[in-house]
């Protein structure tokens, strides 16, 4: 009875602080900014009740659709690019050999740059007269295949998605790496010892004891990827006629370039649906194969 | 159990006292401020963007400190905002009805939702009272920032944003004239174009600068102010109208004729500027803007080859080709909160950065004034005494996204990318004519 | 620590399966894949001495002359020293917030039931998605109302809540594969759960903690948008401020931008390299207790 109020006393009291400041910083203006998407408001002044007004008009927007093709782009480029790329560099960096530090703290790198400097740095790599990318296309006698690569729409986004994916692989690394840390190293060598090697220990052992990370990775890939701002916003705006537009910029020129709280608000909460809806997909889809 | 309660007691203080903290810091502040000045210390807020190291941003900096270190009974707090975030900055604070005392803001769409949002008090009292002031403005000077014959402030500063810079040594060297009509133009551009130089520079990242600096002012040779204002207003034209059609297609033709170099959807205006300035290119449209960047990164000698010219006639427009589009720049805004003493302040304020004085040396830091003041040449670059005589000589023509509302002008800057893209000029002006009328009706 | 030794000599064992070339072909690539990604560094302080035609006309090379005079005048400009302070200063204050709170809230979900259990997880989970801008205006209008703006709280306590979620999943899924029996032979020992959160969890879930302090410290370090509408005094700005006064929105000052940037990023490097080692240590601490 004792053990039973202390443990009631200890997750209430434990609760409470996490309870209080993510409910007053993230839950109300959450669903204020919800709210807000029922209006038509410019952010000065009257804001005038209009139901589902923004949410239709969004949804029959050809720049939304777009936008949203652009940012599922994005999520598979980062699903399939960054957390696969993340995990074998984790499992090949496991050592603590200096040059393996190297390389760990290498990959990490773009992180710690502003992503100011890494979305000029790419741009300039894609320049159309002094880039890298054509110069060294020039070199090797490739030159008919230069392109003025960010202004092409038709592979604008592919061009963007590739910084995006170089960028963000170092936190999955780092957590992958803490994840292979609590593997305890008994069964790494029982693992051994059954003469389970290479693939077979990785997907009989390694794999399903980290599933949990990995699981956590994949939703992390997603909600950054429907938010990500930073690189395209450097990069290119979204442009050129909004062939690179992703869901956040989208919102975020329609609040505050455009002048329309109310239907930036609503954007925001679509893009919460539309995230909620592809982590739930793919949390199920993950369960399914990790029963198998 | 109590060793449970402990750990919470000791989260729950942590964050209190750390709260509090924050609090007591502040209130602390305040009675030091108080307590330092004489009893009648008037506070006074301040909001500008003059951040940079360019000689304006300086200028202005130096401009307010002296203001500061002049009035001792005025306890003046400046916010110095980076550029990139001022615009946000200053919506989201308007959102909550907490604007500062005194403000930079924009002519037009700006000054018009902020007067909307009964956030302004207008100036006229102040302008009246020192009547040389006000008469030294240029014609116009007022209209960006002018409701109901109220006037919301007084502009710092000119922008013309459609000059043609030229390299006079390009066009020596392969013998043109510098095109004064729209055939001469693609003339040139097409001889330049054989002789492998980029015939005009273009960096239209950022989606504004071809509606700001050409199509404001190619429109209007085209189509004529009367008939933009009137589509801006959808009051009897419309964008579909084949005139502006055709102002569309004259830009298109240009970039047909391969005028711009490749790749410039995704080259910035300052990428675009060092093009020019390093003579890579034998022409440029930009606006007066463009003068500070050039006057940094061009040597003297390159400088003094460079010419600047208004756009070419197009044939039979209906517009005056002796125009450039400009707009004037930003002044001060008043908000509506403040009164007596206050007011006084402020008044005085605005007078020490957009009076006459503060014009003349705006003027002498390589920018532009809507405001009667000679230039003495020996303080600037000579491309920018080119400009200032040229802005003499011509009439100002309305900006595009000065008159458009946000929702039409962002339509402009995508639609513009499309076009240059290839797109068909009826769709884009189909799509330019649905954003203007939508968001016009409300 | 002899566990250790003797988990490499069995990991040496290993390799000796795989043929050298093999090894020697993966280190290359590796090696050649961390210079292409540590080149934006060295980029960035290359270009943080040009002059801006330089930086135009050669992006790729190497300056032809060390314009120190960049760095002196970007922090001046900028007042790059007072804002370092005060963003190490809330960059502190937030990160042991979010990790404390992170750590607690992870360990109560995993180790406890109750009621609302799914419903705060769910919560957890929303605050993740939501892009932070369209949270800009209800959050000034509410930090407005209770007083808390222009002060350092107002960046403080929003970037532990905007945290939270992610350090809760990444601690939450480290825990699941830590066994429960030290936990369950302290509890009979006699020590309250505060003591195991402190003494047992705090410890062993070190490497998942080094991870969330990397990824907190440099969102809060790198903030922009909170910093940008939360804070009106200046003598209380971050970093993140002073960084983009160099574009006017005509042009943009690409030397001394990027002599700020250069300076800025010096200790979200040196932090970054000193947690890593956390990670590091934290693997042979499990290695030593599995």
């Amino acid at each position: 009875m004792r053990t039973f109020t202390a443990k009631r006393a200890f997750v209430t009291f434990g609760l409470l602080p996490s309870i209080i400041i993510y409910t007053v910083f993230v839950i109300v203006p959450v669903f204020w900014s919800a709210y807000y998407g029922f209006f038509d408001w410019k952010g000065i002044g009257e804001a005038r009740f209009m139901g589902f007004g923004n949410f239709t008009e969004a949804l029959g927007d050809d720049i939304f659709w777009l936008s949203l093709k652009n940012n599922l782009i994005v999520v598979v480029a980062s699903v399939f690019g960054q957390v696969p790329i993340a995990l074998l560099l984790a499992l090949l960096l496991r050592k603590g050999t200096w040059f393996q530090r190297f390389v760990r703290a290498s990959v990490f790198m773009p992180m710690v740059l502003s992503s100011v400097v890494i979305g000029i740095i790419w741009s300039t790599i894609y320049h159309p007269q002094i880039g890298l990318l054509n110069g060294l296309l020039d070199m090797v006698g490739l030159g008919e295949w230069k392109k003025a690569w960010l202004s092409d729409p038709a592979i604008a986004m592919w061009m963007i998605a590739i910084p995006i994916i170089w960028n963000f692989i170092g936190p999955y690394l780092i957590m992958f790496l803490a994840a292979l840390s609590s593997i305890p190293s008994e069964m790494d060598d029982a693992a051994a010892m059954d003469g389970a090697s290479g693939t077979r220990k990785l997907i009989s052992v390694t794999l399903p004891m980290i599933w949990d990370t990995i699981k956590v990775t994949i939703v992390l890939c997603i909600s950054g990827s429907l938010k990500a701002f930073d690189l395209i916003y450097v990069m290119t705006n979204g442009g050129p006629a909004h062939a690179t537009e992703l869901l956040a910029s989208y919102m975020y020129n329609s609040t505050f370039n455009v002048f329309r709280y109310g239907y930036g608000s609503a954007v925001s909460t679509l893009i919460i649906i539309i995230s909620l809806i592809l982590i739930a997909g793919s949390q199920l889809l993950m369960r399914r194969r990790n029963q198998t | 159990m109590r060793k449970s309660l402990l750990l919470v007691l000791v989260m729950m203080v942590a964050v209190s006292v750390f709260t509090a903290c924050s609090g007591s810091q502040n209130t602390g502040k305040g009675t030091s401020d108080g307590g330092t000045g004489k009893e009648e210390k008037v506070a006074l807020s301040l909001w500008h963007n003059f951040t940079g190291d360019d000689l304006r941003a300086r200028t202005m900096r130096e401009i307010v400190d002296k203001f500061k270190n002049d009035h001792p009974n005025i306890d003046l707090n400046i916010q110095a905002i980076p550029p990139d975030g001022y615009k946000a900055r200053l919506k989201t604070v308007a959102a909550a009805n907490e604007m500062p005392d005194v403000f930079l803001m924009w002519p037009g769409t700006m000054t018009k939702e902020f007067q909307g949002g009964d956030l302004l008090q207008p100036i006229n009292e102040l302008l009246d009272s020192k009547s040389e002031w006000k008469s030294g403005f240029l014609p116009g000077s007022f209209d960006g920032f002018t409701i109901d014959n109220q006037i919301y402030s007084a502009p710092m500063g000119l922008s013309p944003t459609s000059i043609l810079y030229y390299n006079q040594a390009i066009f020596d060297k392969y013998q043109l004239q510098v095109p004064k009509t729209w055939d001469e133009l693609i003339k040139a551009v097409e001889s330049l174009k054989s002789n492998k130089v980029t015939p005009i520079a273009l960096g239209n990242k950022a989606a504004w600068l071809a509606q700001s600096s050409i199509i404001s002012s190619l429109g209007d040779r085209v189509t004529g102010s009367e008939w933009f204002l009137k589509a801006a207003a959808q009051d009897g034209a419309k964008f579909t109208d084949p005139e502006f059609v055709k102002a569309l297609e004259l830009l298109q033709q240009l970039q047909q004729a391969g005028a711009f170099q490749e790749g410039f959807n995704s080259i910035d205006n300052t990428q675009m500027e060092m093009m020019f300035a390093q003579g890579q290119a034998a022409m440029m449209i930009d606006g007066g803007w463009a003068l500070t960047n050039l006057s940094a990164n061009a040597s003297k000698e390159v400088l003094d080859q460079m010419g600047a010219t208004v756009l070419p006639s197009v044939p039979g427009g209906k517009g005056d080709p002796n125009t450039t589009s400009g707009v004037v720049g930003v002044g001060l805004g008043l908000s509506k909160k403040v009164e007596g003493k206050k007011k006084e302040a402020a008044h005085e304020l605005i007078l020490a950065m957009s009076g006459p004085d503060a014009q003349k040396r705006t003027l002498e830091a390589n920018q532009l004034v809507s405001y009667k003041v000679e230039l003495d040449e020996s303080k600037v670059s000579s491309l920018f005494a080119k400009v200032y005589k040229l802005m003499n000589s011509v009439q100002r023509t309305p900006v595009y996204d000065a008159i458009l509302t946000s929702a039409g002008a962002d339509a402009v800057n995508n639609g513009l990318q499309e076009l240059l893209m290839g797109g068909k000029p009826q769709d884009i002006a189909q799509k330019i004519q649905d954003a203007q009328a939508k968001s016009i009706q409300k | 620590m002899t566990t250790a030794t003797r988990r490499h000599r069995s990991v040496r064992v290993k390799q000796h399966g795989v043929p050298r070339w093999k090894q020697y072909l993966r280190n290359t690539v590796l090696g050649v894949y961390a210079l292409l990604t540590l080149y934006p560094l060295f980029w960035m302080y290359m270009s943080a001495f040009k002059t801006n035609a330089e930086f135009y006309a050669s992006p790729f090379s190497l300056p032809t002359s060390w314009n120190w005079d960049n760095f002196v005048r970007a922090w001046e400009v900028s007042g790059m020293g007072k804002a370092a302070l005060n963003s190490l200063w809330v960059t502190f204050l937030a990160l042991v917030l979010t990790l404390l709170l992170g750590a607690l809230t992870a360990y109560i979900l995993s180790r406890f039931t109750f009621r609302g259990k799914r419903l705060l997880t769910g919560m957890l989970l929303l605050g993740m998605l939501i892009p932070v801008h369209s949270t800009l205006v209800p959050l000034f209008i509410m930090m407005n109302k209770i007083g808390l703006l222009d002060t350092h709280a107002a960046l403080v306590l929003p970037y532990t809540a905007f945290e939270l979620p992610i350090a809760v999943f990444i601690v939450l899924a480290y825990l699941t594969n830590i066994p429960k029996e030290m936990e369950e032979a302290a509890l009979v020992d006699g020590s309250g759960y505060t003591g195991i959160f402190t003494r047992i969890i705090l410890p062993v879930t070190l490497p998942a903690l080094s991870t969330v302090a990397i990824l907190g410290f440099l969102r809060f370090w790198n903030d922009f948008a909170f910093a940008l509408v939360f804070i009106n005094d200046p003598n209380l700005k971050t970093l993140p401020l002073s960084l983009s006064v160099f574009a006017t929105g005509y042009s943009t000052d690409f030397r001394l931008t990027m002599a700020a940037l250069a300076m800025a990023s010096l200790p979200t490097i040196i932090v970054y390299l000193m947690f890593q080692e956390q990670v590091m240590k934290g693997m042979a601490a499990g290695a030593v207790k599995g």
